[in-house]
């Protein structure tokens, strides 16, 4: 039997709390991309956060976007944009955040050059 | 390993630039503690202290550019430590610190690096952001090219304005 797991379990939770606060001023509030219903006085947001199991990056979820939400298949899980776009370059070689965590942990490889997107890996001299 | 918090207490977050060398005592930040150690922030939570209407823009960001000169020690009543009394010590345990000898580390400006936004008013407002299992914000290394360093600061980017407040971070390093 194959089990589905909803990709919602995996969220995480931003409260902000303004219950005894002046909250933020509404203009202020839509300048920082926030919905200013949820920040003025006297409330409280709970706002969804998602992870990006590529560069290991958070970012509050945008409700209202209609684009596709970026998804890795191998990891089953969101990713951020950026690192959706590397996916798509030439050449592309998938390392999940913890596998490439793995790799340098084990002392074998060392990133010589790039990011965590683009990762340039050199294999240690030590490891022969 | 062991969960451990990170706290600061009574500190002015004086807002300022994306890229700025950050100023002493304004900031709170996590290194880790080698080059390959890995850690995860589950949670950041921030207490509004001001005595007045203050918007923060409050943000967890990457670190484009680390610290220069020796980083100072936490003193009093900042603190950091196992949040388990039975924690064994680390080797290396990660390096918390909200002060450095020559200039303080630069919040990234990359459009592709991530940053957590906590917008709240200081003046009574609380927040609290907590990761979903697996869904962590993570950094490895000590390096700003592996994401080895994640600062907690006010954005004036952002549109924060300087504010009082107590904050935390609880993280678990490997």
């Amino acid at each position: 039997m194959t089990l589905f797991r909803s990709k919602d379990a995996h969220s995480g939770e931003l409260m902000l709390d303004h219950r005894a606060s002046p909250g933020i001023p509404a203009a202020k509030a839509e300048a920082m991309g926030l919905d200013p219903s949820l920040v003025r006085e006297g409330k409280v947001a709970h706002l969804r956060t998602l992870g990006c199991c590529h560069c290991g990056g958070v970012w509050i979820e945008n409700p209202l976007r209609t684009r596709p939400r970026n998804h890795c298949i191998k990891c089953d899980r969101y990713l951020c944009d950026a690192c959706a776009a590397v996916t798509k370059e030439p050449g592309y070689t998938h390392r999940s955040f913890q596998e490439l965590a793995d790799m340098i942990r084990s002392g074998k490889f060392e990133l010589t050059g790039g990011d965590l997107r683009r990762p340039v890996l050199t294999r240690s001299v030590k490891d022969g | 390993m062991a969960k451990r918090i990170f706290t600061l207490l009574g500190q002015t977050f004086t807002a300022q630039a994306v890229t700025a060398n950050l100023t002493n005592a304004t900031y709170g930040a996590i290194k880790g503690g080698s080059a390959t150690q890995l850690t995860d922030i589950l949670e950041v939570s921030v207490n509004g202290m001001a005595t007045a209407s203050t918007v923060a823009a409050m943000c967890l960001a990457r670190a484009s550019t680390i610290e220069a000169g020796a980083v100072t020690a936490l003193a009093s009543p900042n603190s950091d430590g196992a949040m388990h009394p039975a924690s064994a010590a680390l080797a290396a345990p990660p390096v918390t610190f909200v002060a450095a000898a020559t200039n303080g580390p630069q919040a990234s400006a990359v459009t592709t690096d991530p940053k957590l936004q906590f917008s709240l008013n200081l003046f009574g407002g609380i927040e609290r952001w907590n990761a979903s299992p697996t869904q962590q914000m993570s950094m490895l290394g000590n390096t700003a090219a592996l994401f080895g360093e994640l600062i907690l600061f006010n954005s004036s980017t952002g549109g924060g304005s300087s504010g009082l407040c107590n904050a935390h971070m609880i993280y678990e390093p490997y």
